[in-house]
């Protein structure tokens, strides 16, 4: 039997009026490496705000690693994201004022204990030893995205989720993110990415086509 | 440099993001810092306003009380030889005052007898409607307390009757209304030998008040001295604030609290105002650290924790920059510095926190209603 580490069953989320999702039913493997796609306001950002606990759902069930995210309440979502979601933004959101070190350690501090050693060991996994005490400021495009993938590796969860992770960077940083998410998958991680990209969809296991909300179709990319 | 515990974590967040929004950082501390020092000024001002006023106000009018220790009359003569052996140009002004009931036209009325001549020196706060007596010795003209004539429908230029039984009578012109705001409302002053005569206390005075030089304290001195020459008459410098100069302290004390109001106000909505635009600068990074696992009280202590620290030395700058601008007021009003009294310092540091923690109510609820989603999206 499948092990599922997400999981969504009748998933609804509606803004007032408008539905942006609507009946959700999609279920992850643990260890795989999925794509989200579609077209702008296909819902594919609305559903990663769900799974994440960054937003809540309207109707319907969002299980991850066994818990129902849509039955939380703001405390139980809070702990949810800092022990069961690692998160990788198109815009990377480092702390201007914190060294790349102090920016991983920052997901440990609202985890639960600061680990230097930890923290300079995931830096180490995405090739940045060597800039631990640098600002953002001071680091390109794809080093940031690195330090964003170190924090969201750090206190180790279940799922690493990135929206758009290489939106903001050029093609030499594109494609050093994406071998560093496909090496994390390796290793046994799942990663779930939204993209609009087709090309870095084909890179994953399995790529989920959302439109106008709606479950659309699912393609697996390796035989 | 890195950092190993989650209270170094949290310290090295409070500190960098002070140091990155330096700029915002001084605007509060700058409102802050003008909220405590008028605070502490006029705190200090106020808890010392009593003294340095009436030491201010012993100068004013009259300043040196003689009557009787056993509470009848004095004799007029020994205020004679007081006046008399008082070292040269020490006494500025004088008069004994003689007290009595006596019957006017409708009812019983209070005479006030005094010298006339020296009245403006020992009561210069005396409001006077008409023409003020100026001889001691005139026995046609009286002044009247405003309230008395009032409620004897007097006006300036009508005579009062006096009438001693079926045969005495006097009559007086009111050259003036006197308001003074204290019992002289109350009565018809007239010459303090008439009042002698028609209260037949001949020689005989109720109590004498005197201006006394007091420029270098010698008020003290002088009261002293006569004490021991005089031991069966009470002789001391006036130091209680009179009623109405107390209700110039009031009116004093009431601006100078509504000064500090004003003033705590506008520091509340300044910083009220730059702490919801740095919330608003800092609205991904809150977004961040929710999205991270922080919780709503993280958020509040990190809030808390900056502007407490802020607070915490604007209020030290507030109390010394305060007791320097008291010490100017003082100087320039009252020619002296001023004390700084033990509840100056718990009332700044008490009304600061209370600005502070106003201050930050609002822009926290919005770092705390940030919607993750749409800010860490860049909507």
């Amino acid at each position: 039997m499948t092990n599922y580490v997400i999981e969504t069953q009748h998933l609804y989320k509606r803004f007032g009026q408008v539905t942006a999702l609507e009946d959700i039913n999609i279920q992850i493997a643990e260890g795989e490496f999925v794509a989200i796609m579609g077209a702008s306001g296909s819902g594919k950002t609305t559903l990663m705000n769900i799974l994440t606990g960054l937003d809540t759902a309207s109707a319907g069930k969002v299980m991850l690693d066994g818990i129902d995210a849509a039955q939380l309440d703001e405390s139980g979502r809070q702990r949810f994201r800092a022990e069961k979601i690692g998160l990788v933004f198109q815009q990377f959101h480092l702390i201007p004022y914190l060294t790349a070190l102090e920016n991983v350690m920052l997901a440990q501090h609202y985890h639960s204990v600061v680990d230097e050693a930890a923290a300079k060991a995931v830096l180490q996994q995405v090739g940045l030893e060597h800039r631990i005490d640098h600002r953002p400021s001071q680091l390109s495009g794809g080093e940031q995205q690195r330090v964003c993938i170190a924090r969201a590796l750090v206190n180790q969860p279940p799922v690493i989720f990135a929206d758009e992770p290489t939106g903001n960077l050029d093609e030499k940083n594109e494609k050093l993110v994406l071998d560093l998410l496909t090496t994390l998958n390796r290793q046994g991680r799942t990663v779930v990415m939204v993209t609009h990209n087709p090309e870095l969809g084909k890179l994953t296991d399995r790529t989920i086509f959302l439109q106008h909300g709606k479950f659309l179709r699912e393609e697996h990319n390796h035989s | 440099m890195a950092v190993n515990s989650a209270k170094a974590m949290f310290w090295r967040l409070i500190f960098s993001a002070l140091r990155l929004r330096l700029q915002r950082v001084l605007i509060i501390f700058a409102a802050l810092t003008v909220g405590a020092s008028i605070v502490t000024a006029m705190a200090a001002v106020y808890f010392d306003i009593n003294t340095k006023m009436s030491q201010e106000l012993r100068t004013f009018g009259a300043n040196f009380y003689i009557g009787s220790s056993s509470s009848g009359l004095i004799n007029e003569r020994e205020i004679k030889q007081i006046l008399h052996h008082a070292p040269p140009a020490l006494i500025t002004a004088a008069s004994p005052y003689l007290y009595g009931v006596a019957r006017a036209d409708l009812e019983k009325i209070v005479l006030m007898g005094v010298w006339f001549e020296d009245m403006r020196t020992l009561a210069p706060y005396w409001q006077i409607n008409g023409s003020a007596i100026g001889v001691n010795f005139d026995q046609r003209n009286a002044m009247i307390g405003k309230t008395l004539a009032e409620r004897l429908n007097i006006k300036v230029g009508s005579k009062i009757t006096l009438s001693k039984n079926a045969v005495e009578k006097h009559t007086f012109n009111i050259k003036a209304i006197v308001e003074s705001g204290d019992a002289t409302d109350n009565m018809l002053i007239v010459s303090l030998e008439f009042a002698q005569d028609w209260l037949e206390k001949d020689g005989l005075v109720t109590n004498a008040l005197l201006n006394v030089k007091n420029d270098q304290g010698q008020v003290e001195q002088f009261a002293a001295r006569l004490q021991q020459r005089y031991p069966d008459l009470e002789i001391r410098p006036i130091r209680k604030v009179s009623a109405s100069e107390g209700q110039i302290l009031d009116k004093i004390k009431g601006l100078m609290g509504l000064i500090s109001l004003v003033i705590l106000v506008l520091a509340t909505l300044c910083v009220n105002t730059t702490l919801i635009a740095i919330v608003g600068e800092r609205a991904k990074e809150f977004a961040l650290q929710k999205a991270l696992g922080a919780r709503p009280q993280d958020i509040i202590r990190q809030i808390g924790t900056e502007i407490l620290i802020i607070a915490i030395c604007a209020i030290v700058a507030g109390l010394i920059i305060g007791y320097l601008l008291a010490q100017v007021l003082g100087i320039t009003v009252f020619k002296a510095y001023i004390d700084m009294r033990l509840p100056v310092i718990p009332i700044t540091v008490l009304l600061s926190l209370i600005v502070a923690f106003i201050a930050v109510i609002v822009p926290t609820r919005r770092a705390l209603q940030i919607q993750m989603a749409n800010v860490l999206k860049g909507e």
